[in-house]
């Protein structure tokens, strides 16, 4: 059975895959490979560009800004693994089945529907010196309100990072409930015949089949952290004095700031062999898992 | 599980935590340029100043008249995004194609370079080739970009599609473009829905592609006009028109948000415990 | 089998759609000239002015954005996509293009104007290169010290003529506990201190710095950051970590002076008002150096050379520097007009246009985000940042500046 369905398929399975696939490669593709041969030349964007082999790469590790910014980066992914997925996770679960889930979900989704200008402005009243958090702290006769949110290192990228996740929180939860919805009552059934409740039936039963779910939340975390570009950008444009730089913000500065376009796709080159490397060591494992057992699949009824 | 009441209160509860920022984006929204304080900012706007500001939005700036090319791009190209994606993890999970692992983690990848090392070869090759500044060039864009997360999305739901759906079908006599479109989509219905709105508000809210890639009124989205009322220079509008603006072009993404919620309701399973 | 053919189709109508999109793109009406820009400012409005005047118009399209900017306007000369006019920066960005042929030469056209005396010869040099002028000015803006009225007239305070008074009402201001001087981190805002007190101690020496000439260790850059230290610690600024509007601060009676453009008239004009509320100061030299030194931006307008309308675009550039025009501009923005005939739209500018025409009394320089090469720029600000937001010894910012700067001279 397994044999005929792998084997039969495959010219129909390339006219499905065929057109996604071709089109990705060619616009998403060519922009690398350019990227890549721009990474060995000195170019200003406008005079042509001048091979200057691995120079770009010497300099970018030379660079002792590029530390702290590799480092931020690193906080950066841990903390959107903790931080949105968790609290996603948790309300995807909590609110699952409720009767008012659409309506208490609202308030999660909201913040992504934002544009990125209102986005901007918010973090800016809320965590500038003496902005919105701080004087509510002082109106409770609160501790911190003359702490300098935006201006002391790590303690910017941290409270950066809970922004990013009030933003983004909600899309988590939206794709961990689409994966709850998929879990199958047969198994929950059976464990809870067995007098499985609560935590001890989410961890032995609900966890184990929510992992494509999961799967797809920390792959894109993971990307999309190490990309970490935006809100960056707008609240402290990677400083004071480069304090909070991210790899995505050391790109943009060297490209679009300085013109340095060798330099900056140097940065682009090793920030996505990081990705690449991180999202192949995570889902190879996560996807072989999902490939190879049958367990917790929808034996839906058919119909037609 | 915990009861009902103590989920839908601890969730309501943080779900105003949740809304507290936003209401600091309206209120300082009501107020006009000359009443808005650094020091104030958690004091309320006045409905008059909203609608004098709202009414600024829509006679003194060019943001309106871009509506409706961001809905076009909002709501095609995820849609052809959605499809291609679908096609995409059918083909992994379903028809196991060869190499199947390795052509999805191709598409993954797409994901993971920056966008921003992108527009500049994008807009040099659309120069080239006429489609600098064309609704169509901003379509084919945002489907290709949005592709590789429908089908990470896509190929996982699939996944959890049980092995004998396929043969059962197979077995009824129905070609694989039926299983497809009559069985598989159905049955995913609330991913597609998922992909598609994520999708549709990235889109809307893009800023960066659509600056460099369209020009004239006719293509541009919203995103850049709105951008373009802040320049460092001076100019423009007043601070609190310009807030007020990026909370109105924001209003179609949370209606999306909210009309979709239907989609999220069902599968009761776990529901029931 | 059957073949998946909508899907394939579905492919293929976005590859012609885009196509035929592609076939009826729009290139802007053909009456109009092709302008991109960086500038929040009312083209459109400006654009009838000129339609009436000359029949001629503007389609304009701004990128706000000011990095992304650049890069697009130097990918779109490469590709041959270039609008009729563009804006952009004086000093090392319009070098780099002039550099590659791109701009089209306006000498003929500054001589024309500098004969009929629309422009001064200072301006001038800021548009040449190797002896030949490039582009021409949309505006030329001086910089001044804005100034609470209300504040001034509350305590007494006299407005300064020396530098020494300048820090004496400081002082009173600081003591009633408002913040004497606005300062900002970050980009583009981080360097106006330094600029003030660098080129307001010795001319010479700003000038020399941002020509490669002096290093940012020298004796003399270290004093100025040592006036700047002085001031920080006095307490004379506002918070760099704030994202409030200067001007908001000031209404909300929390700042006194704010250091900028004449551009900055139209933004500070939309929370108080001009004359009432506000006026504007030349800024004193902290040194006696014969002239005051003023810090200038301009922004110009250039022609593409490959452009099918070049013609009609150099004649659009003369024209916006005509005595007509500018008095049009400067109403629009309530600036100070470059042209020495057309009259500004308000007395507060009347009366500094006047003060910076007096023979000899104030000495022009390019600020210095203009006058320094972008590498180093980029570096300034972020060590300048840092300072403001730390303030303690300069010296290991100004190393910091100086490893950049001594890089980029070594290439350059």
């Amino acid at each position: 059975m397994t044999s005929k369905s792998s084997t039969d398929y495959q010219r129909g399975a390339w006219a499905f895959l065929g057109p996604g696939a071709a089109l990705v490669v060619i616009v998403l593709y060519l922009p690398v490979i350019y990227t890549l041969v721009l990474s060995f030349t000195r170019y200003g964007g406008l005079a042509d560009p001048v091979f200057v082999g691995g120079a770009n790469y010497v300099e970018m590790f030379a660079d002792p800004a590029f530390l702290g910014s590799l480092v931020n980066t690193a906080i950066w992914v841990v903390g959107t693994l903790i931080i949105p997925v968790g609290i996603g996770l948790l309300i995807a679960y909590l609110s699952f089945g409720l009767r008012w889930a659409g309506i208490l979900r609202i308030p999660f989704l909201i913040p992504y529907a934002l544009s990125g200008v209102a986005v901007g402005v918010l973090f800016g009243f809320v965590l500038q010196n003496g902005g919105a958090l701080s004087q509510a702290l002082a109106f409770f006769g609160l501790p911190g309100s003359d702490t300098r949110w935006l201006q002391e290192s790590p303690l910017n990228t941290v409270v950066m990072i809970l922004a990013a996740s009030w933003q983004g929180i909600g899309v988590n939860a939206l794709l961990f409930t689409v994966g709850l919805q998929s879990i199958p009552k047969e198994p929950l059934e059976a464990a809870r015949i067995d007098g499985a409740s609560g935590f001890t039936l989410f961890r032995t039963m609900v966890w184990p089949l929510l992992r494509p779910s999961t799967t797809i939340v920390v792959g894109l975390s993971i990307v999309n952290s190490l990309k970490t570009f935006d809100i960056v950008q707008a609240m402290t444009q990677g400083g004071p004095n480069r304090v909070s730089e991210t790899l995505g913000v050391t790109m943009y500065k060297d490209t679009f700031v300085n013109s340095d376009y060798g330099l900056g796709s140097a940065v682009a080159i090793f920030l996505s062999v990081i990705t690449v490397a991180a999202s192949v060591i995570y889902l190879r494992r996560q996807l072989s898992i999902g490939n190879g057992s049958d367990a917790g699949r929808i034996t839906a009824e058919v119909s037609s | 599980m915990i009861s009902r009441v103590v989920r839908t209160v601890i969730l309501a509860v943080l779900g105003l935590i949740w809304l507290v920022p936003i209401y600091l984006l309206l209120a300082n929204a009501g107020k006009s340029v000359a009443d808005y304080s650094g020091d104030a900012l958690w004091e309320p706007g006045s409905i008059g100043a909203l609608f004098a500001n709202v009414g600024e939005v829509f006679t003194g700036t060019d943001v309106p008249s871009g509506l409706a090319a961001t809905a076009l791009y909002a709501l095609v190209a995820p849609a052809i995004a959605v499809v291609l994606g679908a096609a995409i993890g059918f083909a992994v999970i379903v028809l196991r194609v060869k190499h199947g692992f390795f052509w999805f983690f191709v598409i993954f990848c797409g994901t993971v370079f920056p966008l921003q090392m992108m527009v500049l070869p994008w807009f040099d090759v659309y120069a080239r080739i006429g489609l600098f500044d064309t609704q169509g060039g901003m379509l084919l864009i945002y489907s290709v970009v949005a592709t590789p997360f429908s089908a990470f999305v896509m190929r996982n739901f699939f996944s959890g599609i049980s092995e004998s759906v396929f043969e059962a079908a197979v077995v009824d006599g129905a070609g694989v473009w039926r299983i497809f479109t009559r069985i598989y989509l159905p049955m995913s219905a609330s991913a597609l829905a998922v992909v598609f709105i994520l999708q549709a508000t990235w889109v809307w809210n893009d800023l960066l592609l659509s600056l460099i890639l369209t020009q004239s009124p006719e293509t541009r989205p919203v995103m850049p006009l709105l951008n373009a009322l802040q320049s460092v220079e001076g100019g423009g509008p007043g601070y609190t028109v310009i807030l007020t603006a990026a909370l109105i072009v924001s209003i179609p993404t949370a209606l999306l948000f909210l009309f979709t919620q239907r989609f999220f309701q069902r599968g009761l399973a776990l529901g029931q415990y | 089998m059957r073949f998946p053919k909508p899907l394939l189709l579905a492919a293929a109508a976005v590859a012609a759609v885009s196509m035929l999109a592609g076939c009826s793109a729009s290139g802007g009406s053909p009456d109009k000239l092709k302008f991109v820009n960086d500038k929040s400012w009312d083209f459109k409005a400006f654009s009838k002015v000129s339609q009436d005047q000359i029949d001629m118009g503007l389609d304009a399209s701004t990128y706000a954005d000011q990095d992304a900017f650049v890069a697009f306007v130097k990918q779109s000369l490469r590709t041959g996509k270039a609008p009729a006019l563009f804006t952009w920066h004086t000093g090392g960005q319009l070098e780099e293009l002039v550099d590659q042929g791109l701009v089209a030469e306006t000498s003929s056209i500054w001589k024309e104007e500098i004969a009929k005396g629309d422009v001064a010869e200072s301006v001038k040099d800021l548009y040449t290169i190797d002896g030949k002028q490039y582009c021409t000015p949309i505006s030329v803006d001086n910089w001044v010290m804005y100034y609470d009225k209300a504040a001034y007239a509350e305590y007494g305070l006299q407005v300064p003529t020396t530098w020494q008074q300048l820090m004496d009402n400081a002082e009173v201001l600081k003591s009633h506990g408002i913040a004497p001087f606005w300062s900002s981190g970050g980009n583009p805002w981080a360097f106006v201190w330094f600029q003030i007190i660098l080129a307001g101690s010795d001319l010479q020496l700003y000038k020399d710095l941002a020509a490669g000439k002096a290093s940012y260790t020298d004796p003399g850059v270290v004093d100025a950051m040592n006036v700047w230290l002085d001031m920080e610690k006095k307490g004379f600024f506002s918070d760099p970590g704030s994202k409030t509007a200067p001007e908001t601060q000031m209404k909300d009676g929390k700042l006194a002076m704010i250091p900028f453009g004449t551009w900055y008239a139209s933004t500070i004009s939309q929370v108080l008002k001009e004359g009432d509320d506000w006026g504007a100061f030349p800024i004193p030299s902290i040194t006696d150096q014969g002239s005051t030194p003023v810090a200038i931006e301009t922004a110009p307008v250039c022609a593409t050379v490959k452009s099918s309308q070049k013609a009609d675009a150099l004649k659009y550039s003369q024209w916006w520097m005509s005595a007509k025009a500018q008095t049009a501009w400067s109403k629009q923005q309530g600036n100070l007009p470059f042209n020495p005939k057309s009259t500004a739209s308000t007395q507060t500018f009347r009366d500094i246009g006047k003060e910076f025409a007096e023979p000899d009394k104030y000495d022009f320089y390019l600020r210095y985000y203009e006058a320094t090469p972008t590498p180093i720029l980029t570096a300034a600000l972020d060590q300048f940042t840092g300072f403001m937001t730390n303030p303690g010894d300069p010296e290991p910012y100004l190393k910091g500046i100086e490893q950049v700067a001594k890089k980029y001279w070594a290439d350059h």
